[in-house]
């Protein structure tokens, strides 16, 4: 509805209230969100009092935070204090955090009203959303497809104007393909820039949290809501944050682009391909210099990907066993029938297979073959990124291969939907920044994103490419527009 | 990749899961395929390659200090069995 | 058949003495109600993550240089995985291939010639919950005070050849261990645990056959009567051709039966998955860290016991049951400055002081009242066994030896002129008595001076009754 400047400016400029604006939001959830189906929980009757407390506030003339009055939305797997924190599963389905993830303190800090929590797949496992326990999320774009995962609802509810900013959570790709998907802005911060405490962890050493915007300003004050060290993490990082503002006022002249040729191999649909290939010789019309170069990465990080995260995941969620919280089975005469029957009953079927996948990754006898050699050709991608990035500023690719699938679509194959992961996963493991910027809409008028890929800790470079983009595309982000 | 079904019962055992019989002849396949798509990291040159690389800062530590958390009267707040300050679980043999 | 040996390795927990646990600021304090010294990140709640304790570095550093063990300057921690209840997120965090310490030593004592005892290695892990299991009902309850509370598991080679040593090298472990402030080492506090690994092989062999494991052993006499036990279970079966019964298994030690027992076992082969920890960076320790925390290692037993020998005169065998308890060997020092007396002081600490210690918790007197009661000995003003009465009486008061003597009226008589007025008239009422010692039966003087004891209440000083007494009947 709103970007974050209007409502900014609107506040100070006493054109709405705070009331006003967070009312407006919760409304039009309640009314359009029964199609979209992004938020699990809405924090209606707390945010409106927050949004009293901001309006005194600027009624006494006091100074205004960066996201002051805002309303935010969180994904499921976010910590929040007192409010109830899924993970879109079942077996947390009653759980309520008692503290606040550093991520949430730090939204808070600076202003930021949470209005909701938002659905996404079960676990962070997933590229559809629809491994969620509880419902599925459509594509506002069009309700019959996915609005891709796993923070399908973080993406659909600023697609559909729930919230000018929400933020999920990407392992292999969960901001970036729903991003790409619902045709919004998704960045996948560098590893360490943004905290993970508190963030229910899948893959510890791929995790992190992201913003998704409409706009990439707007998802530029996403990221400086919730970066910057924490204490608490202990693979923060302690780095000089540049002024993205300041930064995406100086374009891309002269900037170096590598486009992997793996990346635009066979298997990608061609409306993507051209899409994509259309906006690169934009880029160089703007005064970026081109260049074609090989990086072999993508299959086989793939498999490195999916051991890794597996196996971390397995280990991650070894505690959901029904003692300390989440349900507890019904009937049970021993503890090892208590914790087999609540993980059994508690964790739906992507969730078990990856903890299964995982656990034998790691098994003696196949910890060598499997987890020790993904952990062995990580390196290699680390290396091999690295060295691009001493020849470019940033590499380009579709963030997909495929457009967005129908609902029920892929869910039966397991393989095929990891294969949707193709162009995202090796950023993970890289630990290297990533955004997915809209890059235009196919012939049936499906969104189609561009993935700018930086060196670590270069979001600034990251933000003037997809700025840059942006202002040349101009192109129409509203779903409803099209009469839905 | 075959995957006997001795093996993936066992892992079920590791992981605290139970499968019906369907649940694991459908698990037994989605292994194979899944563990098929793996071998692309068998084809992969690693020579030079550690698994390890210890180039960054040394792990960050806190200092000895106790600090209470500050809503210790929820931190229980989910557990579905309680008795008096202790978790209740059903009997545990050693 | 040839004689056999025992190969006995021992695995040691120690607490590490932090006032915060390993990962998060809960307190370690011992003693609380259930589950009070918790937080989200000891009890394992989904999104929290670990931060590593300063003072756990430094004190596993600390034990690897007093066990000259050599530090890893690169050691990183790794998840072990598996399920019990008092584990709160189904992995320990701990250290795998890349511990902190490695390849070190302990030397026994003198009764086994300082022979060194191995240390394959040393590291930090995090300690688990506690259970308690109800004895009339199927329930159990978890209390996580514990969970989070910094360990070092202590593995020695296999170096061990007989139940006493394994109790010495107990011994000289935990003196090294609290002598450096790393830990308290209370095994009734559960400060220190032991696990012992145990087998019999023939003498000359460098084999090493089937172990077996034994748990459950909670003071350091039942490890001594536990390997015993074990030793001769072992032993018995390898005499009747029956070996292939000893199968790798744990037993738990039962302290009432006297023996050890099959355990149930839940565990085959644990598969713990280790990987490493990946909220956890490894550690890069600088050569400048270790050297300032080796700085801060104080004299260790084996030094002050060399030294006391040295300086003070004390036998090896004195030395070694003075600096057994850290606070007596300083109690001794601080005693010997003010007495100027090694010997006497020495004689003093190894009797009435170590005693006192089966009562109180702490040594209930102060070095000051012990030297003055020592002066007031010397001095002639009591007798020695008088001085055992008022050391008694000093461990419940403040008070000086020289009020206690009087408030006890124990002062004794050494006053010649009174004391010769009384043998003169112990002899005037005894002749008979002296007239059996002049016909040389030596009796009759143990019962003239038995006798001037009494009617002084024995507060005569026996030593100046002695003399007066040999001179008087010289005379006579």
């Amino acid at each position: 509805m709103y970007s974050v400047k209007e409502i900014k400016k609107g506040l100070e400029e006493k054109k709405f209230s705070t009331v006003e604006i967070v009312k407006e939001y919760l409304e039009k959830i309640k009314k359009e969100d029964k199609k979209i189906k992004a938020f699990i929980t809405l924090r209606e009757d707390e945010a409106i009092k927050e949004a009293i407390e901001v309006d005194k506030k600027i009624a006494s003339g006091q100074e205004l935070r960066l996201l002051e009055g805002l309303p935010v939305g969180l994904k499921d797997n976010i910590a929040t204090k007192g409010l109830k924190t899924t993970c879109s599963s079942k077996i947390l389905e009653d759980f309520i955090p008692p503290y606040d993830a550093s991520a949430t303190v730090k939204v808070r800090e600076k202003g930021g009203i949470v209005i909701g929590k938002l659905n996404m797949d079960e676990f962070a496992m997933g590229s559809s959303t629809e491994n969620s326990a509880f419902f599925d999320t459509k594509n506002p774009w069009d309700l019959s497809r996915v609005p891709g995962g796993s923070s399908g609802g973080s993406a659909a509810a600023v697609s559909a104007g729930f919230a000018p900013i929400t933020y999920g959570s990407d392992t292999g790709g969960s901001v970036r393909i729903p991003a790409s998907f619902c045709g919004v802005v998704g960045l996948k911060p560098t590893y360490g820039l943004v905290s993970r405490y508190g963030l229910i962890a899948l893959a510890s050493s791929l995790d992190q949290i992201g913003p998704f915007g409409k706009s990439v300003e707007d998802c530029i004050y996403g990221l400086e809501g919730v970066q910057g060290f924490d204490k608490k993490d202990s693979t923060s990082k302690d780095v000089k944050l540049p002024d993205y503002f300041e930064e995406i006022k100086k374009g891309i002249k002269g900037l170096k682009v590598g486009v992997p040729e793996e990346f635009f191999g066979q298997g990608i649909d061609k409306e993507i391909k051209k899409k994509i290939e259309d906006n690169i010789k934009i880029l160089e019309k703007l005064g970026a210099h081109i260049e074609r170069f090989s990086l072999p990465i993508t299959d086989t990080g793939l498999s490195a990907y999916y051991i890794i995260s597996s196996a971390e995941a397995s280990s991650n969620l070894g505690r959901y066993d029904g003692v300390r919280y989440g349900i507890r089975a019904e009937d049970y005469s021993s503890f090892e029938e208590l914790i087999v029957k609540s993980r059994t009953e508690g964790f739906g079927e992507e969730v078990k297979r990856r903890i299964m996948l995982g656990t034998y990754a790691l098994s003696s006898g196949y910890y060598d073959a499997y987890y020790k050699k993904a952990m062995i050709f990580r390196k290699k991608v680390e290396k091999l990124f690295d060295d691009a990035f001493d020849k470019y500023d940033v590499v380009v690719s579709p963030t997909l291969p495929i457009l967005p699938f129908k609902l029920g679509e892929k869910i039966n194959n397991p393989m095929e939907m990891y294969l949707s992961d193709t162009f995202t996963v090796n950023i993970n493991l890289a630990g290297v920044p990533a955004i997915s910027v809209p890059a235009g809409f196919s012939k049936e008028g499906l969104p189609i994103g561009m993935q700018f890929i930086g060196d670590k800790f270069s979001e600034d470079i990251l933000f003037r490419f997809a700025y840059a983009l942006e202002q040349e595309l101009k192109l129409d982000l509203d779903p409803w527009k099209e009469g839905r | 990749m075959k995957v006997s079904r001795e093996e993936v019962e066992y892992i079920a055992k590791l992981a605290n899961l139970k499968f019906s019989s369907n649940e694991m002849d459908k698990l037994l396949k989605e292994f194979e395929s899944i563990l098929e798509h793996f071998v692309n990291l068998d084809q992969e040159d690693l020579k030079g390659y550690d698994m390890y690389s210890f180039e960054e800062k040394s792990l960050r530590t806190r200092e000895d200090k106790v600090v209470d958390f500050e809503n210790k009267s929820e931190l229980f707040s989910n557990v579905k069995k309680m008795r008096d300050k202790f978790i209740e679980i059903p009997k545990v043999v050693d | 058949m040839g004689a056999f040996e025992t190969v006995i390795g021992l695995e040691i927990h120690v607490e590490l003495g932090t006032k915060s646990k390993i990962f998060c600021g809960c307190s370690t304090e011992f003693g609380k109600k259930a589950n009070e010294n918790t937080c989200p990140v000891c009890i394992g709640l989904p999104g929290v993550m670990p931060v590593l304790n300063e003072r756990v570095v430094e004190l596993a550093v600390k034990a690897g240089q007093v066990l000259n063990c050599k530090i890893n300057k690169i050691n990183k921690t790794d998840r072990k995985n598996y399920f019990y209840p008092d584990l709160p997120k189904a992995y320990q965090i701990s250290q795998f291939d890349m511990p902190v310490c490695s390849v070190g030593y302990l030397e026994l004592g003198e009764e086994f010639q300082g022979k060194k005892i191995g240390i394959t290695r040393i590291h930090i892990e995090e300690d688990a919950g506690k259970l308690i299991h109800l004895e009339d009902e199927d329930v159990t309850l978890i209390d996580y005070n514990r969970a989070g509370v910094p360990l070092v598991e202590i593995v020695t080679e296999p170096d061990i050849r007989s139940a006493e040593e394994a109790h010495d090298f107990l011994k000289k472990l935990r003196n090294i261990l609290v002598y450096s402030e790393i830990s308290d080492c209370k095994m009734e506090e559960g400060s220190l645990r032991c696990d012992a690994n145990i087998s019999i092989r023939k003498v000359g062999s460098d084999v090493l056959n089937t172990k077996v494991e034994i748990k459950n052993m909670n003071s350091f006499k039942e490890v001594h009567k536990a390997l015993l036990k074990e030793e001769k279970r072992q032993l018995e079966l390898y005499r009747y051709g029956e070996e292939h019964k000893i199968v790798q298994e744990t037993r738990r030690w039962d302290s009432g039966k006297g023996r050890t027992v099959t355990m149930r076992t839940k565990e085959d082969a644990h598969d713990y998955r280790y990987f490493p920890e990946p909220d956890l960076p490894p550690m890069i320790l600088e050569e400048k860290y270790i050297d300032t925390i080796k700085e801060t290692i104080p004299e260790l037993p084996m030094e002050k016991k060399e030294r006391f020998v040295k300086d003070y005169g004390l036998s090896q065998k004195d030395a070694e049951v003075i600096i057994d308890d850290k606070a007596t060997a300083n109690f001794f020092e601080k005693l010997v400055s003010k007495t100027k007396d090694p010997k006497e002081s020495s004689n003093w600490v190894i009797t009435e002081v170590l005693r006192s210690l089966k009562e109180y918790d702490e040594i209930p007197v102060s070095s000051q009242q012990l030297a003055e009661l020592i002066k007031e000995i010397k001095s002639g003003s009591i007798s020695r066994n008088a001085g055992k009465k008022v050391f008694d009486k000093m461990c419940d008061t403040d008070k000086m030896p020289v009020d206690l003597i009087d408030d006890l009226g124990l002062k004794q008589i050494s006053s010649e002129d009174k004391l010769e007025e009384i043998v003169k008239e112990i002899l005037d009422k005894n002749s008979e008595a002296v007239e059996d010692f002049k016909s040389g039966k030596g009796k009759a003087f143990g019962f003239l001076m038995g006798q001037t004891m009494k009617e002084t209440k024995g507060k005569a000083n026996p030593g100046v009754v002695k003399k007066i007494l040999e001179e008087k009947l010289k005379k006579m």
